[in-house]
């Protein structure tokens, strides 16, 4: 690699130091380490900690340990995962291969290469056997949901168990990841400050993702940049979520601040789509209703009707409505007033609390149906997110650019931006349907 | 339950050890004894160790097991990891404390009328065939590979762990083979009142939380089905049905609990300890 820029490719799930020196040398301690019900259950206990406040103390801690200590493939091992994949071995495949990898993912690795024709690259290997053996863990149902129903007392343990079975399935194949972000990194192509990068789809397989490799700042500095900066940064990232959500129907369900790289102005890199919620216009409906009646019809009723319709809250409940507007309001606050607001740490949590409260007026009727839950899991690490960059905007309108019910002209810089951006892309959308 | 296991696990895998111990971290002991069935391999060994009535009249009349049965199983499990990966002093130094305990544990077994010490070579031969077996069965059906050669060499290397306990090593069996003809060849075998019950509370311990306690019995379950036919038919248990005793399900019944074994704080570490010295 001619420079050497700094590398951060987070789609760290487990955050420690690589410790390379238990790395993992073989398929078999690979399946010592990571099979027999273990990688599952830390799937689970992670699922579980966005979800479950109440998780017992000394499951949390166990997953905050296991997590922390997971070790790396070997050289070796890594480099055998390629000839498997591709055919041959990394450095032949590349014309530069980073042997000992930069970051750990959910159930493999990621190294820097760069390609024969030199593009700089991030190659995720997956670890070897693992595939086998989540498959076969997971439809250990009866076993899963014994240990699910002791650790999450409060939880509904078929749901979680089903989940992380889909969830799972899905983490194997890394063909679904590329499918995913290809569909976000061909979609936000060309826009001024939503960046995603593109897989290399000739280098990628079921266990093998290889994708553009991207420079950038992390988060943790960019909490020490002026406020200005921060104030663009999180109202990219909130344009994201609100526009994938609404124009595009699909989420990339990782809060998590490391899968953000930042390059000031507000042009923010997204990374890691390993979980992608797609939705229906029947999914969507509801929640658009919800917000279309509370905040711009002002029509509390009618509010109401749209959350029971998503099955947020059990019809009928004996609640008068002005508490139901009241206790989900709080969800919506961000863009109940047409004026600048600041997301404070203290609203982000005010807000994971409201949502876990059980002991609420609501509570006994309300629940998140299953379709939501990554969505609800988006939302409060969107808030946590901005709650710790102190970000202010005026939300309001920067959602009425995007709520396809309203559609209004631009409000910021940044919208201006995306308007033209977004004529473009309809411009060569209508080209390409012309010329089909 | 765990924590006094997991406890003894911290502390007997020093953390600055002087020497490689009596086996060293080449052997097939060490690697053997890391293996995540042990608990599986403990369980069996006790229901074997069990049916011997002089080595059963000893536990049952001079400890307080009954009341503390994991305490009792840390004491054990403590013992055996000190042996394996501490130095040669820890390991001389445990054994040594054994030994004078073992003197004064002396009496009459109420069913054959026999007298019996602790420190009768006989008796820890026994005890040491027992868990040697069941260790080897054990691994070589749920734990990580051990091929018929390394499983002779293992109970070969094993033999030193007899002599420091005080069995003459001409006594003790050097191959898988031989330690089975050994324990099938020892006419005193056989049911007590003291080993039934010693085995319901082994298989059911008390005090355990909901779910735990179902996975111990699960785990029990398949600890019978591993047993010898003779020692199932003494404790009047059929044969298992075989989708139980499947490999897989075992590894993740097994991997399950294990998974709550690490959380206890310095276990990884004692294995991450382990496993670096098995590497230098």
């Amino acid at each position: 690699m001619a420079r050497s820029p700094r590398l951060i490719f987070a789609s760290v799930e487990r955050r420690g130091e690589l410790r390379h020196e238990l790395a993992l040398r073989t398929a078999d301690d690979v399946v010592e380490e990571l099979g027999s019900m273990k990688g599952a259950l830390m799937k689970l206990g992670q699922m579980a900690s966005y979800i479950d406040e109440d998780m017992p103390q000394t499951f949390r801690s166990a997953m905050a340990r296991l997590q922390h200590n997971a070790p790396p493939m070997s050289p070796e091992l890594a480099s055998s995962v390629i000839v498997d994949e591709l055919g041959a071995a990394p450095e032949r495949v590349f014309s530069r291969w980073d042997a000992l990898p930069f970051a750990a993912a959910s159930i493999g690795q990621v190294h820097r290469a760069i390609t024969r024709d030199g593009r700089a690259v991030a190659v995720k290997v997956q670890y070897p056997a693992i595939a086998r053996t989540i498959t076969s863990d997971v439809r250990n149902v009866a076993l899963l949901r014994r240990v699910a129903a002791a650790a999450f007392p409060g939880l509904d343990t078929r749901s979680l168990i089903d989940e992380l079975g889909e969830r799972l399935r899905e983490e194997v194949d890394y063909r679904l990841e590329a499918e995913n972000q290809e569909l976000f990194a061909g979609y936000y192509d060309g826009h001024p400050v939503i960046h995603v990068p593109h897989v290399v789809s000739e280098l990628s397989t079921t266990r093998v993702l290889t994708s553009e490799l991207v420079a950038g700042t992390r988060f943790d500095d960019v909490l020490h940049w002026n406020q200005d900066e921060r104030n663009m940064a999180a109202e990219t990232i909130n344009r994201f979520v609100s526009r994938s959500l609404y124009r595009l129907h699909a989420f990339n369900g990782d809060p998590h601040p490391g899968n953000y790289l930042f390059h000031g102005r507000g042009r923010v890199t997204f990374l890691d789509f390993g979980l992608t919620k797609h939705f229906s216009a029947e999914d969507l409906a509801p929640l658009a209703d919800a917000v279309r009646f509370l905040v711009i019809e002002n029509d509390g009723e009618r509010f109401r009707a749209s959350l029971e319709r998503a099955g947020f809250l059990r019809a009928g409940a004996p609640v008068p409505t002005e508490v139901v507007v009241d206790r989900f309001g709080l969800f919506y606050a961000t863009v109940l007033r047409d004026s600048p607001m600041t997301i404070t740490p203290a609203y982000a949590s005010a807000i994971v609390r409201r949502f876990f409260d059980s002991r609420g007026p609501l509570a006994p009727y309300s629940d998140v149906p299953r379709a939501y839950v990554v969505l609800q899991r988006i939302n409060l690490g969107l808030y946590a997110v901005l709650g710790s960059l102190h970000a202010t905007a005026n939300w309001r309108r920067i959602a009425e650019e995007i709520w396809p019910f309203v559609n209004a002209p631009p409000s910021t810089p940044i919208g201006e931006a995306e308007a033209q951006w977004e004529k473009r892309r309809q411009g060569e959308q209508l080209a390409l349907d012309r010329s089909a | 339950m765990m924590e006094p296991l997991a406890r003894a696990y911290e502390h007997s895998v020093a953390e600055r050890p002087k020497d490689g111990g009596l086996f060293g971290p080449g052997s097939i002991v060490w690697r053997v004894h890391r293996d995540r069935s042990f608990p599986l391999a403990a369980i069996r060994s006790l229901m074997v160790q069990a049916l011997h009535p002089l080595a059963m009249a000893g536990v049952a009349q001079h400890s307080s097991w009954q009341r503390d049965p994991f305490g009792r199983i840390a004491a054990t499990a403590g013992y055996v990891l000190t042996v394996t990966y501490g130095d040669t002093a820890a390991a001389e130094s445990a054994a040594a404390r054994v030994r004078t305990v073992h003197t004064h544990v002396r009496g009459t077994d109420p069913v054959t009328g026999l007298a019996y010490q602790a420190s009768d070579p006989e008796l820890l031969l026994w005890v040491h065939a027992g868990m040697v077996d069941s260790i080897v069965h054990v691994v070589q059906r749920y734990g990580r590979s051990l091929d018929a050669a390394d499983a002779d060499r293992y109970v070969a290397e094993m033999a030193r762990f007899a002599e420091i306990i005080g069995v003459p090593a001409a006594r003790v069996p050097t191959g898988v083979g031989a330690l089975r003809e050994y324990l099938e060849s020892v006419d005193l075998r056989q049911i007590t009142p003291a080993a039934s019950e010693a085995i319901g509370i082994v298989l059911d311990p008390p005090s355990l939380d909901t779910l735990t306690r179902e996975l111990w019995r699960d785990l029990g379950q398949v600890a019978v089905g591993t047993l010898p036919a003779w020692a199932r038919s003494m404790y009047g248990f059929g044969e298992p049905p075989p989708e139980l005793m499947e490999r897989e399900p075992v590894r993740q019944l097994i991997g399950a609990l294990d998974f709550a074994f690490e959380s206890f704080p310095g276990v990884l570490e004692a294995r991450e300890r382990i496993e670096l010295r098995t590497r230098a």
